[in-house]
């Protein structure tokens, strides 16, 4: 369904050549936070600035990323072109049987994730959810406490991948910096959406992962 | 008299009471493009989910209203609208039709009919009560 007119912005003919390995990193680390300056990139990513610069360049010319200022934004071909390569990059991973029992215990870790970071963000007070003022500092530790937990299952299970992998080993980095900081008081790693907060890295890796295996989310 | 175009879930409670133009965004290119427009301000945005990731710019450039069609408020656009403290309805169903949103069941032509009836209006978005989010015709 497409109800808003077609734009050319950033299209070219679609492209089915599957991506180098730098180029997916990156293209995929835009994809995935749907905006993203160079630094960002090579930080999530794991690859040098230089190599990033050097892959814009080129994704760019591929019709696969726009620019705008110093943000990279994904285009409608870029998701179809990482999802073509990532099928045959993936390909042994994806019948991996410890990366299908990892994948489905995440999906339950995940559900949990979700509602703690609610938790987080609003409190119930005689069955109506008003938003946390965080000044019950006991009832903020215990949800600290419970995504400090989900979030070190999650580094275990990510453990799996990066045998396959190791790019997703920026994950496990990513998020005990975060946790890191947020135990140190900056409350705001926890769930801001324009940080690197653990509800922004968790959700990034979710999206990676489903690429990965080639599934697609469900509501 | 109020004519209540749609309602769903409320993501959060707040005074906010958004006003603009109905515009559906079906893609990242969608996005983009009302991103380049420069007038990301005059719109209430209307997706398919929860899970509508590629909204997330519009979001942090300044989104002042979300209506979806699906997702629940603990969804990943749920908690982010909090975040931003960007009013959004979530998994809207219209007033005037008794199509719902059903997880896995629902085809293309209860989204259509959404978008076909809510694209183009002149809405606010009255999110005041704790539960339900409203999307009423301004015109």
């Amino acid at each position: 369904m497409r109800l808003s007119p077609l734009s050319t912005l950033g299209r070219t003919t679609m492209t089915r050549t599957l991506l180098d390995n730098v180029n997916y990193d990156v293209l995929n680390t835009i994809a995935l936070k749907k905006m993203a300056a160079e630094k960002a990139i090579a930080d999530a990513s794991g690859v040098s600035l230089g190599q990033v610069a050097t892959a814009l360049d080129d994704l760019e010319s591929q019709g696969l990323v726009v620019t705008i200022g110093t943000q990279s934004l994904p285009t409608d071909d870029a998701v179809p072109a990482l999802v073509a390569t990532a099928a045959t990059r993936y390909a042994n991973l994806r019948i991996d049987p410890a990366v299908l029992e990892m994948a489905t215990k995440f999906e339950q870790v995940n559900g949990q994730f979700l509602k703690a970071i609610s938790s987080w963000q609003q409190v119930d007070v005689a069955g109506r959810k008003i938003t946390n003022d965080h000044s019950d500092s006991e009832y903020d530790s215990k949800v600290l406490d419970r995504l400090d937990k989900l979030v070190s299952r999650l580094v275990q299970l990510i453990a799996v991948l990066s045998h396959q992998d190791g790019r997703f080993d920026r994950y496990a980095v990513r998020f005990i910096r975060a946790t890191d900081l947020v135990l140190a008081g900056d409350l705001a790693y926890v769930s801001s959406p324009t940080i690197e907060s653990v509800h922004n890295i968790w959700f990034e890796f979710h999206e990676d992962l489903l690429r990965t295996l080639g599934q697609e989310r469900g509501e | 008299m109020t004519t209540v175009l749609a309602e769903g879930f409320n993501a959060f409670e707040t005074t906010k009471s958004p006003e603009g133009t109905v515009k559906y965004l079906g893609s990242p290119q969608d996005v983009i493009q009302l991103l380049s427009s420069g007038k990301l301000a005059e719109h209430i945005l209307l997706v398919r989910g929860g899970t509508t990731t590629f909204l997330s710019p519009a979001l942090s450039m300044g989104a002042i209203g979300i209506i979806t069609m699906s997702g629940a408020p603990e969804s990943h656009l749920g908690i982010l609208s909090r975040e931003f403290q960007t009013p959004c309805v979530m998994t809207a169903y219209l007033t005037s039709s008794d199509s719902r949103y059903v997880v896995g069941k629902s085809g293309d032509a209860h989204f259509e009919e959404m978008a076909a009836n809510l694209e183009g209006k002149h809405v606010r978005l009255d999110v005041t009560d704790s539960e339900v989010g409203r999307v009423v015709l301004m015109d």
